[in-house]
This record gives C-alpha cells, structure tokens and sequence, in this order.
C-alpha cells in the first residue's frame, strides 16, 4: 500500500529513540500582574511613549471624538479608513467625518476585496480601529481581524490611530490569548499583536520607524 | 544560493580583509549584545526563563511526531491545507505548481529561512514567477545576490554607498542619498506596489502552535502582515521542528524570541494565523496553505544528541556572541546559516563531508552556549560532529582526514599509551624544543608545529623531567 508523505515522514520520527520529557522550572510572575488599573495605565503609556507612540488620555468618547478632530487637523487627514469593530460603531465616524470634512471610509463600502485594497493603499491617509485588548507589559495593542476588523486597516496606512478603552487593558499577554483561543476550534482567522510603529535596522544598523507598515502610531485612551 | 560550505577557510581569510565588514563587526554586535542583555534584563528572572525555554524546546523534540499530528489535525479544522515534503525539491514542486495553476506572476515574500534552504527563490525565477523579497535586509541581500550576513539582519553589514547604487539601478531611486531611513523610504514606495497588486504570498513560520492549530510570525516592518493580508492565496512554509504545544508555550517563547533577537519586549507585529479568512472578512487568503518540510531532519532526529541542534529558534544571539563570527562575518560559513546555528546545523543538513571546516572553526569558548535562550550545548556538539566525522560514520556522510593527520594521532595515541615509548619521545624532542627557549619559555618552532606557537607559548621542557626525579628518590629511599 503506498504510504503518502505524510504517513512516512511521521513514521521515520515515530521510529526514532524516546527522551524523556523534561520538568520546567517554575517561573516568578511578571511585575504587572501585581498591578492596580492606574498603575497599569501608567506602565502601558510608559512603554507607548517608549515606542515613540503618541498617547492621548481621555474621559469618555465624546472626548475621544474631540481629541480626533484635533488629531486629524494635526495630521492633514482628508481621507481615512476605519474598522467597524465594537469601540469604532459606539462613536459615529460617519458623521464626525460629514461634520469635519473628512471622508471617512469602511471596507464594506466597497463592492469587492479589490476596489478596498486599492482605496487602503492608495487613498487612506490613516487606519482607525479600536482595540480588543491593550497589554501593559509592553504597549502592545491586540486586534481580533473578522468582518468588523479587516486586517490592511492597521497595517496599509502610514498612520495608525488607535481608539483604547482602558478596560481593554490586561497586565500580561496571556490573559488576551486566553480569551481569543478560549473557545476549541473557534479561533479568528488571525489574531495580531501590534506594538508601536513599523520599523527596522536592516541598513547599517540604524533604526528607524515606517519601513512597510505605519510610520506612526497614535494611541488615544479612553476612560 | 550557491553552497559554499566547504570554503569556509577561504572565505573567512578574504573576509578579514574586507574593511568595512570589519568596522562593521568592531561596531554593531557589541551594540547588539547590549540589547540583549537589557532585554532580558526586563524579565524578572533570566535565567528561568531561558532554562523553561531550553525545558519546552526538549520537550517538542521529546513529543515531536505526537505534536505535529495534533498541529495537524487543529490546523485542517481551522480550515489550512496541510502539505508535507520530505525534501527541497518536493517543498519547491508544489509551490511551483500551486502558483503556475493560479497563473501567479510575482509573489511577495516574507523572510522564510527554510526556503533559503530549499532554494525555493531560484526554482521559482526558473519557471517565470518573479519572487519579491520583502524584508529591506533579504530585499538588499536578494538584489545583491549575497547570501545572509547575519541570519536576523542579512545585508546589515552592506554600506550605505552600496545600497544607494543598488537603489539607483533597481528600485529608479530618484535622490541619491546616503541618509539610511530616505533609502528605507524609496524601498517603502517600491515594494510597496508589489503588496498593492500581489496574488500570492509566501512566508516562514516561527511557531506553530499544536493545541490551537494556529501559525504565528514575529516581525518588525511589516511585510509579513502585508504578504499575509493582501493575496488571496497564502503559503506558509515551516520546517517540522518549529512546532511548539500551546499557546502559552508560544508566549514564552515569543518573549524569549524577541529579546534575544534584538533586545526588544515584543516585536512590532506578532501576527497568529488560524486558518484562511472567514466568509464575511474582506482581506486576508481565502486559501491559507501550509507546507511542513523535512528536508533531512528526519534523520538528525534519529540521534539523540544531534537532534538538539534541532531546537533552534532562529534568534541569532550565538551570532553575536561567538568570537570566531565577530571577526569573519556570515558570508565565510557558506549558507544561509551561519555563526554556532549554522555550525551545527549545517553539517547535520549538508554532512560532515561538506562541513568539516564549520564545525571545527570553533575555540570552545561556550559563548553560544551561555546566550542561547533553548538551552543548545553548542560546543559538545562541534566536539561530537569531530569525533563522527574521524570515527567515519556513514549516517553523518563522514570521510576520512587526510593521510598525514591520521598517520600522526595514530602515532601519538600509541606513544600516549606506550609509557615507555612516551618517555623515549620525551628524551628525543626536549632537545629540539629547548633549543628555541628564551628564558625558560618557548615562544617559537619552525615546521609544521610553527602555527601553534603563533598565539601560544608553552614552558622549556625540564632538563630533570618529574619521571627522572622519582626514579632518582626511589633509588636513593632503596
């Protein structure tokens, strides 16, 4: 019977001699599981500030759409792609956008993945999302890509601004893998950690921000 | 990439006097090291942590055939087509294919090690498919037709002045500039094109983790994520060793991973694949497929002590510690693995026979062994792949050392059991030796042991030797 390729591959390392598997050493926990809300806020906006990210702190969304409007006139924005995760619906953009004179656009208002590639490339002068999990141990943003978080949105744009209520703030990473691969065989398609502007070092040593993905980060925080 | 693995020698000696690799190497591994150590200085215990990862690596080596079918399985239910290649040919075939069939042009890619390996590039470029490197390193060292400096920053070593040429000719770099960052621009705007209009994309793996069936990629630029979130057809290609149990399991690692790579907490972008987009998502792979490569270790995984070069995550710090790479660069190992990794990888990939100067460039020092976050015992590996490659096993392709060095340690290991014989040698060479001595120290020889005593003395033989005085005091005792 033929085996396929698989079926050998497998075989040959079924076949070869058994180790033991080794205890772990048990490990101290991380500095920020011992923290209260306002110290984690203070960490997550030490590390942003550390990656050179921009951080607004603000009451409530209302706010946050003011602080937006300012940010936008800062930044020139007259075309911007949004997300319609569950931070960016609760604020309206649709009309903030009417009401500034900024277009603001979804991927759903596009007849086919190809017309959106070519208006997240070639038009957005900035993504906007909310956050699914903020994490204080290294100013990372998480965002759960499905239909309200499509993935070119943070990642095409050379600008990233990122609406972060602060109950989306947890100390350590696992508490965020725990809730997105919580459910078996329920998983998004893809879960990203982002933490602060693209970069790189590849020419010389010398670093900088913005090599293919956004060349800024703008954090506002919410609550 | 042409192999070159058994010029190492060569390479190395034409690399020392390479003046801009060599400011190179004075200036940035110490910079890099630095990182390291305060990278893993933010961990409340280093030490831990690296002994855990070496325990979780050990313990994927232990499970390795139970946990890729349980990756299987959870990656199939998630939607990933699961391709397995036992060799470079096979990985390379159905890439080819798979592209030909969707009428591919170009395909963007995202820095995979394993398909430097297999050569998949130029198989690629032979049947009509342009390939895109898209980290600015591979970008340069692909354009350039170098291999890899430094496994984590390829072209990192390539001046300025090089790069703004490369540019002029192949990107239509407009300015010509020396400023680092324009030229990352002008690289920005290219291939950022190539993202806009690419319909296949390939990238490596770092993780695959088996309880969730999820693939995850580290980066800092960004081209990962694009090539992931742009074509709609996606092929990840990972070596089988890259599997790791759970999620938490990754977790470690990644923070282990990023540390010892560049000193940062995280990386950019950590981006975990579970399967190709779901109906209702406009972006991402509506076909996400993933190819699980073997290409020969199936067999280092058949000895119990080569299989833990098998362990490896790529991080690249043995590179910067190693005092043998700080002088000669990448380029001098021959492949696209270089420094302690590609020491003990390559041999176990190529052979001994192809190899045999890589696993001998080495002083012991243990550097490697002391920065390497998964626990490889790097040096009793080189101490081991000497002792197959002289004992001639036919499993690691061994052969034999020349006449003139066998003939020797065979005299040697004789006169070194022969007491008799020793003693007698002893007597014969003290002359000859001494005869160089200044100050009871011999500082120079001529012949074939002048090359020892270029870094090295060694004291004046005595006139009265230990054995000569025992001798001495047992007559005059009776």
């Amino acid at each position: 019977m033929e085996t396929s390729v698989r079926d050998e591959i497998l075989a040959k390392l079924k076949a070869a001699p058994k180790a033991e598997v080794p205890t772990r050493p048990s490990l101290p926990p991380y500095k920020t599981l011992s923290m209260d809300r306002e110290q984690l806020i203070a960490e997550f906006t030490a590390r942003l500030a550390e990656e050179a990210v921009v951080v607004h702190r603000v009451k409530d969304l209302q706010e946050a759409l003011d602080r937006l409007t300012v940010v936008a006139a800062e930044e020139g924005l007259k075309k911007v792609m949004t997300s319609t995760d569950d931070v960016i619906s609760r604020l309206d953009l649709a009309s903030w956008g009417r009401k500034n004179g900024i277009q603001v656009m979804t991927p759903r208002d596009f007849p086919d993945r190809y017309s959106y590639r070519d208006a997240v490339f070639d038009q957005a002068q900035a993504g906007i999302t909310g956050a699914d999990f903020a994490v204080a141990e290294s100013a990372t943003i998480g965002l759960i890509v499905n239909k309200d978080q499509a993935r070119l949105v943070s990642v095409a744009p050379i600008l990233h601004i990122a609406i972060v209520p602060v109950d989306r703030l947890v100390p350590v990473y696992e508490q965020a893998i725990e809730k997105v691969f919580g459910k078996k065989g329920e998983y998004p398609s893809q879960f990203v950690f982002i933490t602060g502007p693209s970069m790189t070092g590849d020419i010389q040593g010398v670093l900088f921000k913005g090599m293919h993905g956004p060349r800024k980060v703008i954090v506002i925080l919410v609550g | 990439m042409e192999i070159k693995t058994e010029q190492f020698t060569e390479l190395a000696k034409k690399e020392l006097k390479n003046e801009r690799s060599r400011l190179f190497l004075k200036l940035i591994p110490p910079v890099m090291k630095a990182k390291r150590e305060a990278g893993m200085g933010s961990l409340p215990d280093a030490p831990a942590a690296m002994a855990c990862g070496a325990a979780m690596r050990a313990e994927v080596l232990a499970r390795l055939p139970e946990l890729l079918e349980e990756f299987e399985k959870n990656a199939k239910a998630n939607g990933m087509k699961v391709v397995w290649a036992r060799d470079d040919k096979e990985a390379n075939e159905f890439i080819k294919n798979l592209a030909k069939e969707k009428g591919i042009k170009y395909v963007t890619k995202g820095k995979s090690m394993v398909t430097e390996e297999t050569a998949l590039n130029e198989l690629l470029e032979k049947h009509g498919i342009e390939v895109w490197e898209t980290d600015l390193g591979e970008f340069i060292a692909q354009q350039l037709h170098r291999p890899p400096f430094h496994i984590v920053g390829p072209a990192i070593n390539v001046p300025v002045e090089e790069v703004r040429d490369l540019f002029i000719e192949k990107i239509g770099l407009k300015e010509p500039t020396l400023d680092p960052v324009q030229l990352g621009y002008a690289a920005r705007l290219f291939l950022r094109d190539k993202f806009h209009h690419v319909q296949m994309g390939i990238t490596g793996v770092n993780m695959a983790v088996a309880e969730t069936g999820t693939i995850i990629n580290v980066e800092n630029e960004g081209n990962i994520r694009f090539t992931k979130s742009s074509p709609p057809v996606q092929v990840s290609v990972m070596s089988l060793e890259k599997v790791i149990p759970t999620m938490k399991d990754a977790l470690h690692m990644i923070r282990l991973l990023c540390r010892n790579c560049t000193g940062q907490r995280l990386s950019v972008y950590i981006s975990m694949d579970s399967g190709p987009k779901k109906k209702d998502e406009v972006d991402g792979p509506e076909e996400l497929y993933l190819v699980i490569v073997d290409n020969g270790r199936s067999k280092i995984y058949q000895d119990a002590k080569a299989r833990e070069a098998l362990r490896c995550i790529r991080c690249g710090a043995c590179l910067v510690a190693c005092p043998v790479w700080r002088q000669v660069g990448g380029y001098a190992y021959g492949w696209a693995y270089s420094g302690p990794m590609g020491q003990i990888l390559n041999p176990m990939l190529l052979g001994l026979d192809r190899t045999q100067e890589l696993y001998r460039a080495s002083t012991l020092c243990g550097a490697c062994k002391s920065f390497c976050p998964v626990g490889i015992d790097h040096p009793s590996l080189f101490l081991y792949y000497r002792a197959k490659d002289v004992l001639g096993d036919p499993n690691f392709k061994s052969i034999d050392r020349p006449w003139t060095e066998r003939q020797f340690f065979k005299m040697w290991s004789w006169a070194a059991s022969t007491p008799w014989a020793w003693n007698m040698g002893v007597r014969m060479a003290r002359p000859i030796m001494n005869k160089d001595a200044q100050n009871g120290v011999v500082r120079k020889a001529k012949g074939p042991f002048g090359g020892w005593f270029r870094t090295r003395d060694i004291p004046a033989m005595a006139v009265d030797t230990f054995h000569d005085r025992w001798k001495k005091i047992k007559k005059e005792r009776g």
